[in-house]
Order: C-alpha cells, then structure tokens, then sequence
C-alpha cells in the first residue's frame, strides 16, 4: 500500500516535471541557437518537441496501477494531472513547428 | 504520565500549563501557533487598511484632471507602497497568519513543525514592515513602482535610500515567508492525526501542500534578485547596468519569475478556503475532489511557465512570445475545473444563504471576470496594445482582490467565531458587502475603459480633454464607497467580538477538524488527538468535540511537562513518532533584533556594522538547539490507542530532516537563478564584445572542489561509523576542517578576480565564488554542530539527526561547486577565440 501510495504521489507531479523541463530546456534552445546563430535551429527544436512529448504520452497513457492493486484517489488523480500536462506540451511547446524562432 | 485516567477539567488545566503563553511581557516569548497566527492576521491587516488609505489618496489625486492634491514625488512613493504594502506586507503575510493558526486545527496537531521559526518569522515580518512604513512617514519610502524596474531603482537615477528601503525591507519580510513555507509543507506531510493519509486531507491541506511548494521555489528569484541589485547600489558590482556588461532585463526576468507565481501563490490559499466554505453552505462534500488535486497541481507547475507575459514588450522572439502566451491562456483551464466544481457542489446541494455566501458570490463574480480580462491579456496583440494602462490596473485588481479579499472575508465571517467563540449579530454584514460589492466594481470596471482609452498607470495627473475625467471622478467615487464597506467590516468584527452570542461547539455544522476544538481554541488544540479513518472533510467534529476534550485518543495524557504532538508517514498517516515541541522563549525576538541590525546596518550604508549584525544572527541561531534533543536512547514510548511510537529524535525521516532537504530545495533554486542570471549576460547581455581572458587558476578551482569534495566524504563516513555503533567524532572534525580548507582556496581564487565593478563578467564570478565560499563555511559549520552535540552526548545510532543534516549540507556544498566554479571558468575565458 505505501509503494502503490508512493508511486501515485510521484506519478502526480511526475507530467508536469518534465513538462516544466521541457520547457526550460526548449526556451534555453531557443535563445542560445539564437544567440549565437545555429544552422539547423529549426530542426533541433522541434526535435526536443518531439523527444519531451514521449515521456509525457507515456505518462499520459500509462495504466495508474498496477496489477491487482485497487484504484485510489491519488492514482486517479495522477492520471489526470499527466493527462493535462500531455495536452500542455502539445500546446504550449506547438510553436516551435511554426513560429519565427529569433525575430 | 499518570496510569489512572484524570478528569477532563485536570487534562485541560495540565495541558495548559505546558502549553500557554504567559501575560504581560511573557507575551513576547510566545511560540504557540494560535497566538502567532492571530498576530500574523492583526498586523496584516493592519498594514491593509494602511494600504488602503494610500489607495484613497491615489484615488483623491487621480479625481479630477490637473490635480495639485499631491505631487508627483510623494505620489510616486504612495503607488509604490500601496502595490508593496498590498502583495508584500499584507496578502501573503494574511494567509501565512491564517494558515498558521488554522492548519494543525484541520490536520489535528497541536502545534506548527517549528514553532520558534513560526516566532522568528512573525517578528522579522513586523520589523521589515516596520522599516518600510517609517521610511514612507519619513519621506524615503520606495518610489520605483512596486516591481522595482531597473535602471529607474539603479542607484544613478534613486541615488537616495527610497530603493534600498524596498530592497532590504523586502527581504527582510521575505525571511518570514521562506521560514513560513518550509514550515507548512512539513507540517502538512508529517504533523496530520493519525489515520489521516494524503488522500483522506480536506482540500485545503492539499491547497497549502502545492502553495508552500510553489513559495519553496518561487520566492528564491526575488531573494537573489534583491541581494544583486542591493550589491549594484551598495558597491557598484554592475549585474543591471548594460554599460558595463549587464542587463536591465535580466532584473525583470528574476523579478517575474518569482511575481507571476505569486498570484497563484495568493490565489491558492483562497481557494482552499472556498473549498472548505463552500460544501459547508451546500450541505454536502465538495464535488470532484480527485479533479481539483489534479488541477491544483496543474496550475502550481503551470504558473511558473507564465513569467514572460509581464515582458511582452520588451522585445522577446515571436517563438518565446507564442510560450508563454498559450501557457498563459492555458492556466485558466485548471481554474476554471475548480470552479465548475464550486458551481457543481452547490447545484447538486442545498445551498443555505449567509453572510460568508454573500462573498463567495462576490468571488465568482469578481474573479471570473478578472480571469477572462486575464485571458485577454495573455493574447500578445491585445497585450501590447493595453501594456501599461490602467486595463492592466484593472485586471489584476479583479483577480487580486476577486481572487483574495473577497474570499478571505468569505473566510473571515465564517471562521471569526472559532476565534472569538461568539458568532455575529449580522446588523452590519450585509450593508458591508453590498457596499463593498458595489464599490469594487465601480472603483474597477471603469479602470477598464479608460485604459481601453489610453490612460497609462501610474501617472500623477491628466488633461482634462481626453475623455477620461468622468471615468475617474466615478472611479474615485466608487474607490470611497468601497471604504466605507469596509469600515463597516472592520466595525462589525468588533462588534462580534463585544456583543457576539456564544455557541456550543460547530456553528455551521461544518466537517472538518478544526470545529472539533473548543471556541476559542486552548492553547494545546485538542486535548487527544484523533484517528481519522475517513476523508477528513466529512467528520462530525460535534460528536469527535466532546471525546477528544475527555482524553479519548493518542496522547490523552501528559508526560514530563513535553510539548507533545504526533508525527506521521507522509504518505498513510500512520502513526510514526512523538514529537517533543520547543516549549517559549525570546530567543526568536532576539535573533530578529539582531537580523534587523544587519539589514539597518546595510540600509544607513555602515557596512562595517553589518557583518557583526550577521554573525550575532548566526550565533543566536547556534544557541536555539543548545537544550533540545535526548542524551539517551528511549525507544518505542506509549501514545495511547494501545500504540507506541518513538521519539521524534529517534526516527530518522523526522521534520527536521525533511524541512532541512525542503530548505536545500530553496537554496538550490536560488543558485540555479544566479546561473541562469550569468548565463542570461554572457548570452544576451550588451557591452561583452572585446573583453580579455582573465588568468585563471584553474588548478586552485580543482583544489577547492577536491577539498570540499573530501569533505563531503567525510561527513558521509562520519554518518555510517555512526550508525554502526562507531565513533564519528574524527570524520565530522575531518569535514569541518576540508571545508574551512576549501573556504580558504576560494578566497583566494576571489582575489584572483580583477575588479568585480568594471564588468558584469567579474561581478557574476564574485556573486559564484562567494556563494560557493558561503556554503563551504556553513557546511564546516554544520559538522562542527554535529561534533559538539556528539560530546553532548545527543546524538547516538539512533539519534543520527545532526550527523544526517552534516551530511546534507556538505554534500551540497560539494555538488554546488562544480557548476559555480565550471561557470566561473566560463566566464573568465569568455573574450577569447
């Protein structure tokens, strides 16, 4: 019951780490391939778009339990808040596809 | 501890007098958490109706067009104190003194993780408030605007001490809010009664869990912020001066980045206290419970990625714009989940209307339109069109007060009877709210049209051919109505506490906790403390009231004359040890007194004085455990319910472990803001083309990290030889020494950096090898602590913790080091090919 409690507390702000990570990691991307003006900038970022939403769709989808153990309310909470974090990097990191990355 | 039951009557009498706080000048040695708290809120709200007094005079001057009211230097300084006083010195230090009296009460714990940090806070909070509020009668109070934009608050264009009151006032404040912090999420995880695991806690405690994480790595930024543009004015090292290699916008971004999360930061605590209130006037448990934990914990991670669109216009890339204006949209969706759940609970309820209902509904009102103009501003376009008019005035007095006031009254008329035991007579009330009701929104909805006009913020005065003059008289008489609502507030407090009738116990019939304690409280809480085998916002405190008051429960008893309380497995709430309370003292009023001589030392510029204010702080705070702790090893004692548990000492995940890894937390994101700051200037910053490699020892950099490294080993060691029943004294002297080693090899790497005022390069690597130099001396400082109370006799292998904190804040100092000197060297080698 601790472990499985354990897990659940952790799976609760497990998304939004690595969304808040993601987002450290493509805002820095963003202003130092600017800075000091990267070939292929373009690429590198929406490559680390696409390498942050693979831990948040795992996350996202993964099962809150495991087997035989029962659903709590931490387990299902967690499953929302990755849910949600997924849908935040989809759309907050989207623009890295499209928008002018240094003007 | 007796073996024979004792009378209710002669529990309470023993229990208080362990617990009380003595009168008259005793007074001033109080540690118990309901005596803070109720002083928290007092003198927050004190500094509220000081605030709102300035908001009276802004409103005065801004009334008609052409004002002479008041010119614009004293009118500078009154718009800078009414935002300061408002969000520093009354919102969080309000929720703090809430949270501080009302917390054990819902989790069942009779006292705060630590109280003498709780004391300590309180007394910094009132001196550094104090400071500011003298400053303004004396005509130097802080006149940059509330958010302190460089280069306006560099010293060149505030040469006086108006910006350095803000600064060190506010950190001195700020002490109270980090001690606070750390205080709350321990107590939450590890001071609830037994029984009580996290997903059986009323919403609030999860509210407090998410606010007090977001302070831990929120306010870090605006310390360091601080400490930086206070060595710019104080001994001109350039970190904001773009001649000279700095940047004014690096202040913005360490400001914001603490400022934005704030709102939340406010606006949490509030709506924890709209989760409790609400299901009690619905009469039935909040409605999706597992969603709004879910969207709590969205919008804490959520608030920090927002910072940037207070710098919409600053000049940042499309691509960074585009971050934070859809994080900044995106954060109204966890809000409104938690909305949709009020609406939800008290449609599927059956809402009974009263006075605090009145406010929730000023709340819903009030709010949901500050959130919507919220996500107007969050759109660049819009943005830029209104930046800096009076819509953004607007806007965040809707959220602000929408967000804050209106649920803290909400909250006040609810919970004021558990303070003054007597319920009120409501004459007052509701002529109060409307007033206040309608007041606001004259005061503020007007604001959003003539912003949408043009009016800019902050502006002494206006001509009288621009449409606005209407606008503003109607402004400003709203902004009198809206005072005189809340005189009548103020009034009907004191009413209640005059005429107010008596109740027995749970007025409201309310399901939490906190109503199961007699009204007022006695100084101990609860005389048992419960087990709670439920969700804890569906108890009958009117039935649990009674049993606990006659000693049915754990620690029913007294033993030894200890402050005693329980602590829990974070995770099930079950039982795990008993933990002994430090009973009053005026070593807190001390050690602030002398706190507030090193901030005044720095204030008059006597920086000779200051480092003795310091270390004067340091020592007093070395004196705090000198009587705390066992010499012996007890092992598991009785805590009723036919259980036992050991001492706190005793049990290695104890709070002080826990508060000391949440204090590391802080610290780390305070260092991690001064490399992003460094990195920020040798990216972005002008004025760094042509700049010469300095010599650097790089050799004397490994030595240092080699020695603190050691070090760290060593207190490792000294960790393990003592749990396996070894002495451990030569290891920790080993420790205390490689890092005094360690200090020295940085200070003489400091005097290997030219001079930090010519350059912001110099002045970064001074600001990371004085931080490295710092550490080093408190991780020797710590090891030498573990030695002496090893001779003490405190510690054993049991009782490890001083030897666990050694190990810490070495290990820290060591891993610290290597980015601090690695970016050190960076920067010395920047210039070159």
């Amino acid at each position: 019951m601790v472990r499985q409690d354990l897990r659940a507390l952790l799976l609760l702000i497990a998304g939004f780490t690595v969304w808040s990570l993601a987002f450290v990691v493509l805002y820095g991307l963003q202003a130092i391939g600017c800075a000091y003006g990267w070939p292929n900038h373009r690429w590198l970022l929406i490559g680390a778009y696409v390498a942050s939403l693979i831990p948040l769709a795992w996350l996202a989808m993964g099962k809150p339990v495991r087997e035989g153990e029962p659903t709590t309310t931490l387990s299902i909470a967690a499953v929302w808040a990755n849910r949600a974090a997924l849908g935040a990097g989809i759309l907050v990191f989207l623009p890295v596809t499209f928008v002018s990355a240094c003007i | 501890m007796s073996d024979t039951p004792i009378s209710p009557i002669r529990l309470h009498k023993e229990l208080e007098r362990i617990w009380m706080t003595p009168p008259g000048i005793g007074r001033l040695s109080s540690v118990n958490h309901t005596v803070l708290g109720k002083r928290f809120m007092v003198v927050a709200l004190t500094f509220f109706a000081i605030g709102g007094f300035l908001s009276m005079l802004i409103r005065a001057q801004l009334a008609t067009p052409n004002s002479a009211f008041i010119g614009p230097e004293i009118y500078n300084q009154i718009f800078t104190m009414h935002g300061t006083v408002m969000m520093f010195l009354f919102a969080i230090p309000m929720f703090e003194g809430f949270v501080i009296y009302m917390l054990p009460k819902m989790l069942g714990a009779r006292d705060m993780a630590f109280p003498r940090l709780t004391a300590y806070g309180f007394w910094c909070y009132l001196f550094g408030g104090t400071i500011l509020i003298v400053a303004m009668l004396l005509g130097a109070a802080p006149d940059s605007g509330w958010f302190m934009y460089t280069p306006l608050s560099s010293k060149p264009y505030t040469p006086g001490i108006n910006a350095d009151v803000w600064l060190l006032g506010i950190t001195f404040v700020e002490i109270s809010a980090v001690t606070a912090a750390i205080e709350i999420f321990v107590s939450i995880l590890k001071m609830r009664a037994p029984g009580m695991s996290l997903a059986r806690m009323p919403l609030m405690a999860w509210y407090m869990l998410v606010t007090s994480g977001m302070m831990i790595v929120g306010f870090p930024p605006l310390i360091l912020g601080s400490i930086l543009l206070e060595l710019e004015r104080a001994f001109d090292l350039p970190f904001f001066d773009p001649t000279r290699g700095g940047d004014p916008l690096l202040w913005q971004h360490l400001f914001w980045l603490f400022g934005h999360p704030e709102v939340y930061i406010i606006f949490l605590p509030a709506a924890g206290a709209l989760s409790t209130i609400i299901p009690v006037f619905a009469q039935r448990q909040i409605l999706g419970y597992r969603a709004i934990i879910a969207a709590i914990v969205a919008m804490g991670f959520l608030s920090f990625g927002l910072w940037v669109h207070h710098m919409f216009t600053v000049g940042i890339p499309h691509l960074a714009l585009a971050f934070f204006s859809s994080a900044s949209a995106l954060v109204a969706i966890p809000t409104a989940v938690q909305i949709f759940a009020w609406l939800g609970t008290l449609a599927s309820g059956k809402p009974k209307w009263d006075v605090p209902m009145l406010y929730v509904f000023g709340f819903f009102f009030v709010f949901v339109i500050g959130g919507l103009t919220g996500v107007m501003l969050a759109m660049v376009p819009f943005n830029t069109q209104v930046h800096d008019t009076h819509f953004v005035v607007a806007h965040l007095h809707y959220v602000l007060v929408g967000g804050f006031v209106f649920p803290m009254l909400a909250g006040i008329y609810h919970w004021l009877p558990h303070i003054s035991g007597r319920q009120s007579l409501y004459k007052l009330s509701i002529p109060a709210f409307w007033l206040i009701f309608i007041g606001f929104n004259l005061t503020f909805f007007l604001m959003h049209l003539t912003g949408l006009m043009g009016m800019p913020r902050r502006i002494s005065t206006y001509p009288s051919n621009w449409g606005w003059d209407w606008l503003n008289l109607l402004s400003s008489f709203g902004s009198f109505i809206l005072t005189m609502g809340f005189c009548l507030v103020l009034a009907d407090l004191v009413l209640q506490f005059r005429f107010g009738r008596y109740f027995r116990r749970d007025p409201w019939q309310a399901q939490t906790l906190e109503w199961a304690t007699p009204t007022p409280p006695p100084s101990y809480n609860f005389a048992a403390i419960p087990r709670i085998d439920e969700r804890a916002d569906g108890l009958e405190p009117a039935k649990i009231g009674p049993l606990l008051a006659g000693g049915y429960g754990y620690l029913g008893f007294t033993r030894n004359g200890d402050q005693e309380t329980m602590g829990v497995d974070m995770l099930t709430g079950a039982p795990e040890h008993v933990i002994i309370l430090p009973r009053r003292t005026y070593l807190p009023l001390w050690t602030a007194l002398a706190t507030a001589s090193f901030f005044l030392a720095m204030l008059f510029g006597l920086y000779w004085l200051a480092p003795f204010g310091a270390l004067l702080t340091l020592i007093l705070f070395l004196i705090w455990p000198a009587n705390i702790g066992q010499t012996e090893d007890e092992g598991l004692i009785d805590i009723g319910m036919g259980e036992a548990a050991p001492l706190d000492v005793e049990c290695p995940n104890n709070v002080a472990v826990l508060a000391n890894r949440c204090a590391l937390v802080m610290n780390a994101t305070l260092f991690s803001s001064l490399l992003f700051g460094g990195l920020f200037l040798l990216v972005v910053a002008p004025n760094w083309e042509g700049l010469v490699p300095i010599d650097w020892p790089v050799w004397l950099s490994g030595l240092a990290w080699i020695l603190s490294a050691s070090a760290a080993g060593a207190s490792w060691l000294a960790r393990q030889r003592n749990l396996s029943g070894q002495n451990a004294g030569g290891f920790l002297l080993a420790a205390a020494l490689g890092h005094v080693a360690a200090l020295v090899m940085l200070i003489v790497l400091l005097t290997a950096v030219p001079n930090p005022t010519d350059h912001a390069r110099q002045a970064v690597m001074f600001a990371l090898l004085s931080f490295s130099a710092i550490h080093c001396g408190l991780a020797a400082l710590l090891a030498g602590h573990g030695f002496w109370r090893l001779t003490q006799g405190y510690v054993s292998a049991r009782r490890q913790t001083e030897l666990v904190l050694a190990w810490l804040w070495n290990g820290y100092a060591a891993a610290t080091m290597i980015p601090a000197l690695g970016l050190a060297t960076l920067l010395a080698w920047a210039g070159g090919t």
